[in-house]
């Protein structure tokens, strides 16, 4: 928008965050004040000699006890060392002096070690690692190509990336975000790639989250966007390290967010979210036409039952005479207007949708199919839809399952409806008012304050080789002009 | 247009007029090589002076006023007889403009990058008219006489109409600040001063081959009438298509006039430096839109009132495209002379 609401400061930004420690110095009591009425709060306390006691304190449930055993309690007891580096050797260990690093270590699964005779206190890293196996992404599955996907561990994740990306270019920056969550969150970028100034922006945006709870890389991203209205995603949430690796060497950001396996890409455009990873598996020509597939499904997906509306209720005139008799034939005994009777069709298949989304696996797809088949003919036979409409619910709602990206194909199914009111009310002429708004959302939204529907507004032919076309990828020689990044080509040896 | 032309050799005046504009844009080009065009309002207040900036302002108020209304009315006419002939007129300019106002208030740059949009979503429709350069439709005697017999039958109006129709590049002065100095201006506006030659000469040709030079100014808007005769297996009425995506140019060459028509109030009110609001957009969108329903309400109604306002578009148009180069490109010389 050219025009900006100058942000006055509200009350709540001099409010102090919950549960902050100050800067005292790390004491015993200060300690066990902290963590007072916490169970699983162990705390041993050690006479090594007369000159040496030790003590302890650690939370149970977010340490290895095992290790802590074997690194820890074992030499301890038997070896009785001298110093804390003979003695712990094979863990991470840190000298604490503040008590609010001491309350992080603490929660972020160290013992916190107190040599009483120096009185110094250490961290030690024994945090337990709760992780699945890497497993196959459920979300954005490909029969061809990478089979693994991220998990909740983020360090387990940036493994998957660095071991495909073996650079010392490829930087890691760590950030914590949430009062409460504490949640870690890793900016990834490769250096001397991505541009500089993308990489500015993300900071100056993650610097400025200031929330509580954030249990999902969807929730910083929330933060992060530019425009907080559209229901258009501005961040692509994926599950699939391959795809975060071609994002990185595109001269994108992966933001990765601790305890949970999608990891966020930024900046994209509108047309990333119809990109496929299977589009570059496949031969250039076939991963295109998959690719046609897609836009047309969208298109059709928001504009064939509008249409119906359309023609039904303000152009009839548009259709021969043949297939008039049949749209006639097909709405001779409907009771509803076009526009409701299409709309209370979507409202059931949405109900169906989400139904079937909520219950068990097996129960779900049995849920749909039957729904589906005996809702719709019910409706038929009763009266309530046409057969013509059913079968335009029909391809319209399958149609909008073929975008890849999960959070497109429901802002898909909201577009739908508002192209429905508009077609009922203008016909034709609505829909295109409402096309010319909604690409005129499209091309005033940005990402990272990079153009959303760039590369056609503003226009970059030579990104047009992925576009809508996936050229043979030798023809795809530089990456995307729209991100600037400092290395163009593609290639490295001179050709 | 077609009808204003009629005869087949004003096929050369469309060339000719082709022409004159592209000196018209040379001129244009010189103008954004200038470092006070490049600074906005600023730079205007610079070499002219800030009243003198206020009053040139003032005078364009007036054409920029014009030619939105009359653009929004007479493509609000064509829906209203084509598409919708129930509907009240009003509520479609109304549907219009509310599409107008959320372009142009995402603010110059954006509404210009929405130039690209508009150009790929109705920059195809011209091949529609490809059949219509075919037989059976297509009689090749209808484009003769290509040579006048008698220079009484030229009409001037039909060419000034032309002039016209490619005015609009003179705005670009004022968009300067948002365009990059790099571009090289003069090859954009030679490519487009082309494309719009050949598309009026598409158009023309195609209604002298459908229509011939006796019938051509029989009808009102001999372009729609054609199209509406094609049809597909599955499909009629076309027009209805085509008309809606004309929207396209329509709201987009609206946005910018906005934006011009705010930004100019703005200047006028002596607030040229200070930061735009919604508030004032919104409120100079009402001037506008309640002018077009005046004027839709009470002077749009009949044939010869209507004639009147397109006749004033019509030389508001050829007048400001024709002076406005030539105007600031003195203006620069002389500021240039004078401080040498």
């Amino acid at each position: 928008m050219f025009w900006r609401k100058v942000k006055s400061r509200s009350d709540h930004e001099q409010h102090k965050p919950y549960n902050e420690v100050q800067n005292k110095a790390v004491t015993l009591d200060a300690l066990k004040k902290l963590v007072a009425n916490m169970d699983d709060v162990e705390i041993i306390e050690h006479q090594i000699n007369p000159k040496k006691r030790v003590t302890l304190l650690y939370i149970r449930t977010l340490i290895n006890q095992e290790r802590l055993n074997e690194a820890i309690i074992e030499p301890l007891i038997h070896h009785s060392p001298a110093s804390i580096n003979e003695w712990i050797s094979v863990c991470k260990v840190s000298e604490v002096s503040v008590l609010d690093e001491a309350q992080k270590q603490l929660m972020g699964g160290s013992i916190l070690l107190h040599d009483c005779s120096e009185d110094q206190w250490f961290a030690i890293k024994l945090e337990n690692p709760l992780s699945r196996s890497i497993e196959s992404s459920e979300i954005e599955t490909i029969l061809y190509g990478p089979k693994d996907s991220f998990s909740e561990q983020i360090e387990q994740n940036i493994t998957l990336i660095r071991r495909r990306l073996p650079l010392t270019s490829l930087k890691t920056e760590m950030f914590t975000v949430g009062s409460l969550t504490k949640t870690p969150i890793i900016l990834m970028y490769i250096e001397g790639l991505t541009n500089p100034e993308l990489v500015s922006i993300a900071k100056d945006k993650i610097h400025t989250i200031d929330y509580d709870i954030f249990l999902d890389s969807s929730q910083v991203a929330a933060f992060m966007e530019d425009n907080v209205h559209s229901i258009f995603p501005q961040f692509q949430q994926t599950d699939r390290p391959d795809l975060c690796v071609y994002a990185l060497g595109a001269g994108k950001l992966t933001i990765l967010v601790g305890n949970t396996p999608f990891v966020l890409i930024a900046p994209i455009t509108f047309f990333d979210l119809f990109i496929s990873p299977d589009d570059y598996i496949h031969r250039w020509l076939v991963g295109s036409f998959l690719r046609w597939i897609r836009y047309i499904s969208f298109v059709l997906s928001i504009t064939m039952i509008p249409l119906y509306v359309s023609i039904n209720t303000h152009h009839y005139q548009m259709f021969p005479l043949q297939v008039l008799f049949v749209l006639l034939e097909s709405r001779s005994k409907m009771p509803f207007t076009p526009f409701w009777e299409a709309f209370l069709m979507l409202i059931i298949i949405e109900i169906i949708i989400e139904a079937s989304l909520r219950m068990p696996t097996k129960t779900g797809q049995t849920l749909g199919v039957i729904g589906g088949i005996v809702i719709g003919q019910a409706s038929v036979d009763a009266g309530f839809a046409s057969k013509v409409l059913i079968v335009t619910v029909g391809i319209s709602t399958i149609a909008s399952f073929l975008v890849p990206n999960y959070f497109m194909v429901k802002a898909n199914r909201l577009l739908l409806f508002g192209f429905l009111f508009l077609s009922s009310v203008l016909g034709i002429f609505g829909m295109v008012l409402g096309t010319i708004g909604l690409l005129a959302h499209l091309n005033g939204m940005t990402s990272l304050k990079q153009p959303y529907f760039a590369p056609v507004a503003p226009l970059h032919i030579n990104d047009w080789k992925d576009l809508f076309i996936r050229a043979p990828l030798r023809w795809i020689k530089t990456r995307p002009e729209y991100l600037h990044p400092q290395q163009k080509w593609r290639y490295s040896r001179r050709r | 247009m077609p009808r204003y032309l009629v005869k087949p050799y004003m096929i050369w005046g469309i060339l000719g007029v082709g022409l004159l504009s592209q000196i018209n844009l040379m001129l244009l080009a010189k103008l954004f090589s200038s470092n006070y065009y490049a600074k906005g309002y600023p730079g205007f207040v610079q070499l002219f002076g800030k009243n003198a900036v206020r009053f040139f302002t003032f005078l364009g108020l007036f054409p920029i006023l014009v030619k939105i209304d009359v653009l929004t009315l007479g493509v609000g006419e064509v829906v209203h007889q084509y598409i919708f002939p129930s509907m009240n007129s009003n509520w479609l300019l109304l549907s219009i403009f509310l599409v107008c106002f959320y372009v142009a208030v995402q603010g110059m740059e954006k509404t210009i990058r929405f130039v690209v949009i508009v150009f790929l979503s109705t920059i195809w429709m011209l091949i529609i008219f490809c059949p219509f350069f075919f037989p059976p439709i297509a009689s090749l005697h209808d484009l003769y006489p290509l040579i006048p017999h008698d220079w009484s039958g030229i009409s001037w109006s039909g060419l000034l109409l032309v002039w016209t129709s490619m005015s609009g590049p003179e705005m670009l002065v004022y968009l300067a600040p948002w365009l990059s100095p790099k571009q090289k201006m003069l090859k954009y506006l030679t490519i487009a001063n082309t494309i719009s030659t050949l598309e009026y000469l598409l158009l023309f040709t195609a209604a002298l081959l459908f229509f011939g030079s006796n019938y051509l100014d029989k009808t009102r808007f001999p372009v729609l009438d054609m199209i509406r005769y094609l049809q597909f297996p599955a499909y009629e009425r076309i027009d209805i298509v085509l008309i809606s995506l004309h929207m396209f140019v329509l709201v987009f060459v609206n946005s910018i006039l906005m934006l011009l028509f705010y930004g100019a109030i703005r200047i006028l009110m002596g607030k040229g430096e200070e930061q735009t609001t919604l508030k004032g957009f919104t409120a100079s969108l009402l001037i506008i839109f309640v002018s077009s329903l005046i004027i839709n309400q009470w002077f749009w109604k009949s044939g010869g009132e209507q004639n009147i306002w397109m006749n004033l578009q019509i030389g508001v148009g050829a007048f400001t495209y024709f002076l406005v180069p030539t105007f600031l490109l003195v203006a620069t010389k002389l500021k240039g002379c004078f401080k040498a």
